[in-house]
């Protein structure tokens, strides 16, 4: 009972009360920065860190950790309230989360993504405890061809997104990967569609399109159709998930942790694609999937479970082998090597109240979160009672400085502008934005790694084949068309008027 | 009445005010907050770097030196706006090897020799060689003929076109004479565990970043690219005295202002510098970073920079390196 006995000490040291004080900080930041759009755990924490360089390391990290994943909770607030994404992983549960809004269901689905999100932080706690390095050295098994293959795979399952139109869906993936072009390429340095525009040389950011796609999007909409608001304030039902509710979620929230966890081990994805995937699932394995995009709860679970399972399981690499997997990890990283810790391996041993202390915070955070987080659900849905005239303007601010603050540049507030007009434009074609953004996310990941895995195969393709992850992947992909393609193909030979 | 008395007593405040700024401008630098420019986003190097010279400057100088990053376009973003701004000492630039190579890859909308006054280098950020440990060569020579014996067929891992490590590794192929494919990544950080992962054969990058893999294993430092060994790698040789006589490349930051500050402003920041540089604090928080505190005047940082920016153009010239 060696595991005991660590999460026992991990308890002692994470239940300090310095300790405690700096977690509650940290969760406290991560859920302010999360539920503004565009300031994200990254910027917060470079901005933060040396401030914390006077604190012992253990708190400083315990702190730095709890931004992080603090954030994945707030990003959904407003998500779900008013249709505005705090963070790009929060995109996808702004689909069904903003629909059981109007329905009055605001609470609930609340809620529930504070549930999910709790369940996910636990198990994933647990599983860095019990297999943190084996898990980290699989994931370093993936190189550019299982990269390529396991997004392929994601791109074709898109088409499950479809909600309506399958052609326009198709059509809307397209304008993501086009967008997503936008930017110097990363394998020759070419700029492609910046014009000339040095602002568009690094391409275009998720959050802009985001942003103004969906919260700018949806001003215009409800201000163009008066009569909407009334619905939407008068029936606030019950605050908090029914019997139902839960019942309907419960799948889901453990699927969307089990996806959150394998993406999060792995260094080269982002948040966005683990919720996405979990949204995906969800939606080829409810019994009528018609329901997703019109306030199913599963699609507010999952993926909430799945963002917040990803941010937790970054740790994995980052801990275990010293791998950052994003650019906020780096950030942790260099921090631990300023308080003079060299991350690897070593740490388990060499600074066991480091980890343990650590991985033991993670859970303290998760529960402070949650308790933070289900009274002020109330709070939120108030919110809703605010008169749009203020809460319009409020909003749009909020938005333009939450963009700002990402590159400190007003061009990215125009471009989001731009977003706004095209997101009214395919609302009035009833072109759904969501899978234009999962374009958008993957588009890039796809090419840049088929490229690169060409180059190191000097062009042989075989080697998408020849190694065994990346054939999982591409076998699976092959399944996924087949089981999309042919109850589609018998469909259209039924009812053709369907 | 009462009216105006209150518009009198405004007139001879705001004139009280004009007068006594006034009096404040001629008299000391700096008459009000400075704003020091990082053309990079929060987290990289320069950020750190500039946030800590910040800080302490502001302790200095007793106005708030605020850090204002302006990232994107590889640092040209930021760059182009220092360079548009008033020479009056209140803005400055923190720049590193970026600026040199930019010179030679990019259209730039600034003129990167007339545009800025040199104020002064702060410090040294020496780069090392790493293989997979898996192949098998514990030298910058076994590295160089292994690459030989199978022309063509290694591949090195670099951060992304005209980033610093992919032309110091095009310096590296250069002067060894080697044909060696570069693979382009989004940035060090997925270069780095790309090789770790032994999917591609080497690469070369920023000391810090790799340490803590060299220290466990997962990578094999060859060489460092300083002209003398790292004080914090002292046992590993430099690529020169490995093999490769005359490589240097190294990552360097240094603050400018816009051309045409007054040159006692200038030479009061340069004063201030070098008292903060020459802290114990300041030296440690550098070596945290696998860095060394480097300093350089106005005179010797001018010409510094003008051999770095001759030395990068003749590798993107010989390399057939193109950005646009």
């Amino acid at each position: 009972m060696e595991l005991l006995g660590n999460v026992i000490f991990g308890f002692s040291v994470a239940l300090s009360l310095q300790n405690l004080l700096y977690c509650f900080i940290g969760v406290l930041v991560g859920t302010l920065i999360g539920v503004l759009p565009g300031i994200g755990p990254m910027a917060t924490i470079a901005m933060l860190m040396p401030l914390t360089f006077n604190v012992p390391p253990v708190a400083a990290l315990i702190m730095l950790a709890g931004i992080y994943y603090g954030a994945m909770y707030g990003g959904s607030t407003t998500s779900i309230l008013v249709n505005l994404p705090g963070e790009t992983a929060s995109v996808v549960t702004c689909i069904d989360g903003y629909q059981m809004a109007r329905q009055g269901r605001a609470g609930a689905a609340l809620a529930i993504a504070a549930i999910g999100s709790f369940f996910a932080g636990t198990v994933c706690t647990l599983l860095i405890a019990l297999f943190g390095p084996p898990l980290a050295e699989i994931a370093l098994k993936f190189g550019s061809p299982e990269y390529f293959s396991l997004m392929l795979m994601g791109l074709v399952a898109a088409a499950v997104l479809a909600h309506g139109d399958m052609v326009k869906s198709l059509a809307m993936v397209v304008m993501g990967l086009l967008l997503g072009i936008v930017g110097a390429d990363v394998n020759s340095g070419i700029k492609r569609f910046s014009f000339g525009v040095y602002e568009l040389a690094d391409g275009i950011g998720v959050v802009v399109i985001a942003v103004g796609v969906f919260a700018v999007g949806e001003i215009i909409s409800n201000l163009s159709d008066p009569e909407e608001r009334q619905v939407f304030t008068s029936k606030v039902t019950n605050l908090f998930p029914t019997k139902e509710d839960l019942k309907q979620s419960f799948g889901a929230i453990v699927r969307g942790t089990a996806v959150g966890a394998f993406f999060g081990v792995l260094p080269g994805t982002t948040p966005a694609i683990a919720s996405f995937s979990s949204y995906m699932v969800e939606k080829k394995l409810a019994k009528d999937p018609s329901r997703f995009g019109r306030g199913a709860i599963e699609g507010v679970a999952g993926p909430e479970s799945a963002n917040n399972a990803d941010a937790q399981c970054k740790f994995i690499p980052m801990l275990t082998l010293g791998i950052p997997a994003s650019g906020t990890m780096a950030l942790m990283l260099g921090a631990l090597m300023i308080y003079g810790i060299t991350p690897g391996p070593g740490v388990m041993t060499e600074k066991p109240d480091l980890f343990w202390g650590l991985i033991a915070s993670m859970w303290i955070g998760n529960v402070m979160l949650v308790v933070l987080n289900l009274p002020l659900v109330g709070m939120w849905v108030s919110l809703l009672k605010v008169p749009y005239r203020l809460l319009f303007p409020a909003i749009m601010l909020f938005s333009a400085i939450g963009i700002y603050s990402v590159n400190n540049s007003s061009f990215d507030i125009y471009l989001m502008a731009v977003f706004g007009i095209l997101g009214i434009v395919w609302r009035m074609l009833e072109c759904s934005p969501v899978p234009m953004m999962l374009g958008f996310v993957l588009g890039p990941m796809v090419e840049e790694n088929l490229r690169r895995a060409l180059q190191v195969s000097r062009g042989d393709p075989s080697v998408f084949v020849t190694r065994p992850i990346s054939l999982g992947f591409i076998v699976a992909t092959v399944l996924i068309l087949i089981v999309m393609v042919l109850p589609a193909v018998r469909k259209r030979r039924g009812d053709i008027t369907d | 009445m009462k009216k105006i008395a209150k518009s009198l007593f405004t007139i001879v405040l705001v004139f009280a005010a004009a007068v006594c700024s006034g009096m404040a401008a001629a008299q000391s630098y700096p008459s009000k907050p400075l704003r020091l420019i990082i053309p990079f986003p929060p987290g990289g190097s320069n950020d750190i770097v500039g946030r800590l010279i910040a800080t302490k400057l502001t302790e200095r100088l007793g106005k708030q030196v605020v850090a204002d990053n302006r990232g994107g376009a590889g640092g040209v973003i930021g760059t182009e706006i220092a360079a548009k701004s008033e020479p009056d000492g209140h803005t400055l630039l923190i720049v590193s090897s970026a600026y040199a190579i930019n010179t030679s890859l990019y259209k730039l909308p600034y003129d990167p020799i007339k545009a800025f006054t040199p104020v002064a280098k702060l410090g040294t950020g020496p780069n090392v060689l790493t293989v997979f440990p898996g192949l098998p060569v514990n030298s910058v020579k076994d590295l160089i003929a292994l690459a030989k014996e199978k022309a063509g067929k290694l591949n090195f891992a670099a951060a992304g076109v005209g980033s610093f490590q992919h032309l110091g590794t095009e310096l590296f192929r250069m002067l060894a004479g080697i044909d060696i494919a570069i693979v382009q990544f989004k940035g060090g950080g997925p270069a780095m565990i790309d090789v770790i992962g032994g999917h591609t054969h080497a690469t070369l990058g920023s000391l810090i970043q790799f340490m803590p893999h060299i220290k466990s294993g997962k990578l094999k430092a060859l060489g460092t690219g300083g002209s003398k060994r790292s004080v914090v790698l002292p046992d590993v040789p430099t690529i020169a005295e490995a093999g490769v006589p005359g490589y240097e490349a190294n990552n360097w930051w240094g603050i400018l202002a816009p051309a045409g500050t007054p040159p006692s402003i200038v030479g009061r920041l340069h004063k201030e510098l070098s008292v903060i540089l020459s802290l114990a604090e300041i030296q440690k928080r550098f070596l945290d970073q696998g860095a060394e505190v480097d300093e350089m005047g106005p005179a010797e940082f001018g010409p510094f920079i003008a051999a770095e920016m001759a030395k990068w153009a003749r590798v993107v010239k010989e390399g057939n390196i193109k950005a646009e």
